[in-house]
């Protein structure tokens, strides 16, 4: 039995795996949870203060919990009420959700950020409630908060590494895995870190960038 | 005013979450049906569990999986888990069994079915050559480690409480792995494995700089395999599997495989025992 | 319920271990703020600085800490260090962990506040007799802290959110108390319900202490 091998070219696609899935998951959780952050934040801007209170409170939850705890809690609770979910699931579903607390309040900000009397100025002008939010209220408002989209987008990044806890074997697991076996720590978590630093710090780099050019 | 509200909104969506589960078939069938075994298998635990230089893993653990899987007609599918891992494993039912060398205590029983053992291990010290460990009790004066939430590592607490040590000097790791890393590392100075890991971890050349040293006193490591506590016929048909292997010869086999020592008459006539 | 039984009592007996996790939490993010803000200060003046051996020291430190996860950096100073021989305890390496992290956000937090503040003011400030020292005192800090305070709050929680991961080394905190609670007990539920349970009331009252703070220091003028 050979307990110890070291690095080798064959682990590569093993790394590629790793690599792919915590982009997938990413994704994943970006997407949806903007698309959610998006009707969440929508709603918070429009609605009374009764509705806003209970939003508030569920997203309140989702930001004052730590996201480990989030997801071991929830793939042991709904796996106790007879529904398992396998980890990319069970991930992919709580790392969506914490997204879309966040992203409900850059949403909501947006939508805050655009003048009534743009909005009335549009409503003179013939066009109908949905219209103004089709072409006036998302587009302004959504053009005001992509520097803050991207900073939660590339933290959602950053912590798709904790779904690792619940069995996902994205980058992290699979480097810690290599860890193991090789018992040489330093090469493969500088590699690790240097994936996560070429991705996110050119993003957020040209968000610095966009956030520049629109003071100006 | 508010926290009560919170506190409610949380109450009923638990509450709407339950009302939509309905009662699941006997787990048995469940397996047949779906034509996998979901297996959860500590893979950072040889000989019993560990990845082999493809990433695949493998182990005595793994081949027990594979034998069950074998007897039961369907594929086997194995689940990586640590030691925190594997009783929310079976919960959420991700696993429909544990093959992971789980201490069959009573406090552990409330809340999970255990089968017959299959395994005794003893616990034992392994340390850096030069640090004295002629005893249990030469721990004291080193700095000491396990992984968290071991049997282990409640025994160590145990005798150290006993004897007023503190638990200055030891630190936990998250999976046995980390807590060889840290060995390796000079983290610790001695740890507290099984039996088997540490002669299996001598053996690979890798920790020729330790020496495996005493036992913690008076304890044997009961092993068993475990399942939800509710399905009983479930864990009968394991409990019968157990028994074949031991019958069959299979566990001398996979004894010789992975120790490369034919399985003692002493751990036999244990498992025996304590059916 | 789909056949699981609370098991509560397990956990009323485990209470004491929870709490004295709770407080290991706490000191571990209050110190790690703590030291967070004297090193994000110096960060932030490095980034100002003309010199560029500063500038650049600053510049590295911060990005770091920006664009890679928290727990790649707890297993880098856990880990990582120790493959070269510095052994940090578990705390210790959250600990550090957490400091780089808070000092590379607060840093750009720090730089932005101080930048918003327009030049004319200092002038301005001059030409009605005051000095350097009382410029900065009755002038541009009441302005700044004013403008970071939130998003330090942010960060206060953040960092009590990020302890979590002392789960992964094996730190006493919160979260690796429930685990290993969990382990010998195996009631996963319970112990994790009343963890969560236990940060969102640690977290509320950060957040109702910071608002109570702000409140009597900035009266209500909060940006």
């Amino acid at each position: 039995m050979n307990l110890f091998t070291p690095l080798s070219w064959s682990d590569s696609g093993f790394i590629l795996t790793g690599i792919l899935n915590t982009v997938y998951i990413s994704v994943v959780a970006i997407i949806v949870g903007s698309l959610l952050g998006l009707l969440v934040g929508f709603v918070r801007a429009e609605s009374n203060k009764s509705i806003n209170m209970l939003l508030g409170a569920f997203l309140d939850v989702l930001r004052s919990v730590p996201l480990i705890i989030q997801l071991i809690l929830f793939t042991t609770f709904i796996g106790a009420m007879g529904y398992p979910l396998n980890p990319f699931a069970a991930g992919s579903i709580i790392l969506s959700l914490y997204t879309m607390a966040f992203m409900s309040e850059v949403f909501r900000s947006g939508f805050d950020s655009v003048p009534t009397s743009t909005i009335k100025a549009a409503r003179s002008l013939g066009l109908n409630y949905l219209q103004t939010v089709r072409y006036i209220r998302i587009p302004i408002g959504m053009r005001a908060v992509f520097p803050s989209w991207l900073g939660v987008a590339l933290s959602v990044i950053k912590d798709s590494a904790l779904v690792s806890v619940i069995g996902y074997m994205e980058l992290l697991r699979t480097a810690e895995q290599l860890i193991s076996r090789t018992q040489q720590p330093i090469m493969i978590l500088i590699g690790v870190g240097l994936f996560y630093f070429m991705i996110s710090y050119p993003l957020s780099r040209y968000g610095k960038y966009v956030e520049r050019k629109m003071e100006i | 005013m508010k926290l009560i509200k919170k506190i409610s909104l949380v109450v009923a969506s638990i509450a709407a979450i339950g009302a939509f589960s309905n009662a699941s078939a006997d787990k048995l069938d469940d397996v047949i049906k779906r034509g996998t075994l979901n297996c959860g298998v500590v893979l950072d635990f040889p000989p019993m569990g560990y990845t082999d230089k493809d990433n695949k893993p493998a182990g005595f653990d793994v081949d027990y999986c594979n034998d069950l899987a074998a007897v039961l007609g369907v594929k086997s599918e194995v689940i990586n888990l640590t030691w925190g891992d594997r009783i929310p494993s079976l919960i959420s039912a991700k696993t429909d069994v544990v093959v992971g060398s789980t201490s069959d205590t009573l406090a552990r029983a409330k809340s999970v079915g255990f089968t017959y053992p299959y395994f005794v291990f003893k616990f034992q010290v392994l340390s850096k050559k030069g640090v004295r460990m002629a005893s249990f009790d030469d721990l004291k004066d080193v700095k000491v480690g396990a992984a968290l939430g071991t049997t282990y590592e409640t025994e160590y607490f145990k005798y150290a409480d006993s004897k007023g040590w503190g638990r200055d000097n030891y630190t936990s790791f998250k999976s046995e792995n980390d807590a060889f890393l840290g060995l390796y590392q000079g983290k610790i100075d001695a740890l507290i494995s099984t039996n088997t890991n540490i002669a299996t971890k001598l053996t690979s050349g890798q920790f020729d700089g330790f020496v495996a040293g005493p036992y913690v006193p008076n304890y044997d490591d009961v092993v068993g395999l475990i399942a939800k506590r509710d399905e009983l016929a479930w864990i009968k048909y394991l409990n019968l599997f157990l028994v074949h292997q031991i019958r069959d010869g299979r566990l001398n086999e996979l004894h010789m495989k992975h120790f490369g020592t034919a399985v003692s008459p002493d751990m036999v006539q244990s498992l025996r025992d304590n059916k | 319920m789909n056949n699981y039984e609370f098991h509560w009592n397990v956990v009323f007996d485990a209470f004491p271990q929870l709490l004295s996790g709770a407080f290991t939490t706490v000191h571990v993010s209050v110190l790690s703020m703590l030291v967070g803000i004297v090193i994000a200060v110096l960060l932030a003046l490095g980034k100002l600085s003309n010199n560029k051996v500063f500038y650049h020291f600053a510049n590295i430190w911060i990005e770091i800490a920006r664009n890679t996860p928290a727990l790649f950096l707890i297993y880098m100073a856990y880990f990582g260090l120790g493959a070269y021989g510095i052994h940090l305890s578990p705390y210790l390496a959250v600990f550090s962990a957490l400091v780089f992290i808070n000092a590379g956000y607060l840093a750009e937090t720090f730089r932005g506040g101080f930048q918003s503040i327009p030049t004319t003011q200092y002038s301005a400030a001059k030409s009605l007799g005051m000095n350097n020292i009382k410029v900065y005192r009755y002038v541009i800090l009441p302005q700044m802290f004013r403008r970071i305070y939130h998003p330090m709050t942010n960060q206060f929680v953040w960092s009590i959110l990020m302890s979590s991961l002392g789960i992964l080394v094996g730190m006493n905190e919160l979260s690796g108390e429930t685990q290993r609670l969990q382990s010998t007990s195996f009631r996963t539920l319970e112990f994790f319900m009343v963890a969560a349970a236990m940060y969102f009331v640690i977290t509320k009252l950060v957040l109702f202490t910071s608002s109570l703070i702000a409140k009597k220091v900035f009266k209500g003028e909060l940006s």
